[in-house]
């Protein structure tokens, strides 16, 4: 069992790979995109990481609010919560990461 | 002056018909051919964020073609020769007649013989028995299979390729026939569009991608919604999209009835990122004004737009911004609209589908409705977009066409008139 304290330092473990870089250096007040330059393509990679780490299915309405190290480890938690299996997902938030042009 | 190309044949496979008269109708119905997929046989469809697809229906290839074309094609093959068959026909276009070095077949596909791929695949790990592969499968699974099918079908002898740029190869093609024959290589080209990879691989791959729509699983026919405010991602389509294109004078010299004028093409590259495009849009508006001089088109004769228009968030915004940066006040005169609001997104395909009701527009003067444009998104709204089918004489039409590779092309339009 994930416990609450782990779930943060393992998605910044993630980061830290998947960006190449010390993991002491990513907070959880770091914008994905703004401060570790993740564009839209790499949010989804790194959802997709996570997705595996914790054994879970994001759908794609959660991914909106999905943008600071700190939000990924929030919805984590929310999400890994006994009695709270739902999603959190906000009804009718847009998914800012369809950025793809297909 | 150079030659001079033409549209003179039509024939389609897709999710709202098949056959140019019934695609045709259907869409000026503004009528929808996204369903739900039950299942992919044994494998459900829990695990798919996505559910909906706009699939060729009741497709028996029998029913159009002899055993010895069909049976040794996968499916966009056989999508590809029931399109071309219509299209020869409706050109009446007899090959006994040509000169067969002198006939080519360029055809845009994104992905290729994925039915029996996936198919392979799997069994050759579930059963562990490489030399239970299907001796056939490397024929099928070649990105040219369809191009060499057609040509084998039809004696021609021209000129046979296969371009391969994700959602805009077909677009591609059409610019690459108007290539072949502006340099003389060939009087007629069969220009061919085609894909059917709604496949549990390809389909879980774009999935995972989160390009797909997954907000209207319930309501699949509203899913597509280009430029609308409350799209979410494209619904996958498949399909097949044939147009005869000729010199004008070898259609002169037979008497064709000619469609329109294929006269101008541009092919660039974003070099930007590998699914996402360039947002400020200033690339697809170059690509346009492009293909607008190639054609000797000034922007202000463009009286009709056939958009890529997939309805992802980024897409159609930047589209709808290029629009806006290259025809400035003009945008909002120039009628828009999506084909894959209707069929959903055909990827290689598309762009001969859309070339196609581009074509039918020009002839007709209707254009057909964008469906599901209820809300427009300020974010990429242009005033000629319609839930309606719009009439209007159309001096210049732009087909767009954009793929995956940072890929981008635009093809023109135009009444003929010699």
């Amino acid at each position: 069992m994930t416990t609450d304290r782990e779930i943060a330092p393992r998605i910044i473990q993630a980061l830290a790979e998947y960006l190449k870089r010390d993991a002491a250096t990513i907070k959880e007040s770091h914008h994905l995109r703004d401060d570790l330059g993740l564009d839209s393509m790499a949010v989804i990679e790194l959802l997709y990481k996570i997705e595996e780490a914790f054994d879970l299915q994001i759908p794609d309405q959660d991914l909106a609010g999905l943008t600071t190290v700190g939000s990924v480890a929030a919805y984590v938690k929310t999400r890994l919560a006994p009695a709270k299996a739902a999603p959190a997902a906000k009804p009718g938030a847009t998914a800012q990461s369809k950025r793809k042009k297909a | 002056m150079p030659v001079r190309a033409v549209i003179t044949g039509l024939g389609i496979v897709s999710p709202i018909g098949i056959g140019v008269s019934e695609f045709w109708k259907s869409a000026l119905a503004g009528q929808s051919g996204i369903s739900a997929i039950e299942s992919f046989g044994t494998l459900p469809m829990e695990g798919y964020r996505c559910k909906i697809a706009g699939r060729v229906r009741a497709f028996a290839p029998e029913q159009y073609l002899p055993p010895q074309q069909s049976d040794r094609v996968d499916r966009y093959a056989q999508f590809a020769l029931v399109a071309v068959k219509e299209a020869l026909a409706d050109a009446d276009l007899s090959m006994a007649k040509e000169r067969p070095h002198r006939v080519g077949v360029i055809v845009g596909a994104g992905m290729g013989g994925m039915v029996m791929g996936e198919r392979e695949v799997t069994q050759l790990y579930e059963q562990q028995k490489p030399h239970r592969v299907h001796p056939n499968f490397i024929p099928v699974i070649t990105l040219n299979s369809a191009s060499g099918i057609v040509a084998m079908a039809y004696g021609a002898k021209g000129p046979n390729l296969t371009i391969s740029t994700a959602c805009s190869s077909s677009a591609h093609a059409l610019g690459q026939a108007l290539q072949c024959i502006r340099t003389g290589q060939a009087d007629v080209v069969i220009t061919v569009g085609a894909d059917a990879s709604i496949t549990p691989l390809v389909f879980a791959g774009f999935c995972s991608l989160r390009a797909l729509s997954s907000k209207y699983n319930d309501a699949p026919e509203r899913a597509a919604r280009p430029f609308d405010r409350d799209r979410d991602g494209f619904v996958m389509g498949e399909g097949a999209g044939a147009l005869i294109v000729e010199s004008a004078a070898h259609a002169k010299k037979r008497k064709a009835n000619i469609y329109a004028e294929l006269a101008g093409y541009a092919a660039t590259s974003e070099a930007y990122h590998m699914v996402i495009p360039r947002e400020d849009g200033v690339e697809v508006a170059t690509t346009m004004k492009l293909a607008l001089e190639s054609a000797g088109v000034a922007p202000g004769q463009v009286d009709y737009i056939n958009a890529h228009a997939t309805s992802t968030n980024i897409g159609d915004e930047v589209e709808a911004k290029a629009i806006r940066h290259l025809f400035k006040k003009r945008a909002d005169a120039i009628a828009v609209n999506a084909t894959k609001s209707l069929v959903g997104h055909t990827l290689g395909a598309a762009g001969a589908i859309g070339a196609i009701a581009s074509a039918l527009a020009i002839q007709t003067g209707q254009i057909h409705p964008t469906a599901n444009y209820e809300t427009p998104d300020p974010a990429c709204r242009l005033g000629g977009i319609s839930r309606s089918t719009q009439e209007r004489k159309i001096r210049a039409a732009l087909l767009n066409a954009f793929g995956f590779g940072s890929n981008n092309a635009a093809v023109v339009l135009r009444p003929w008139s010699a």
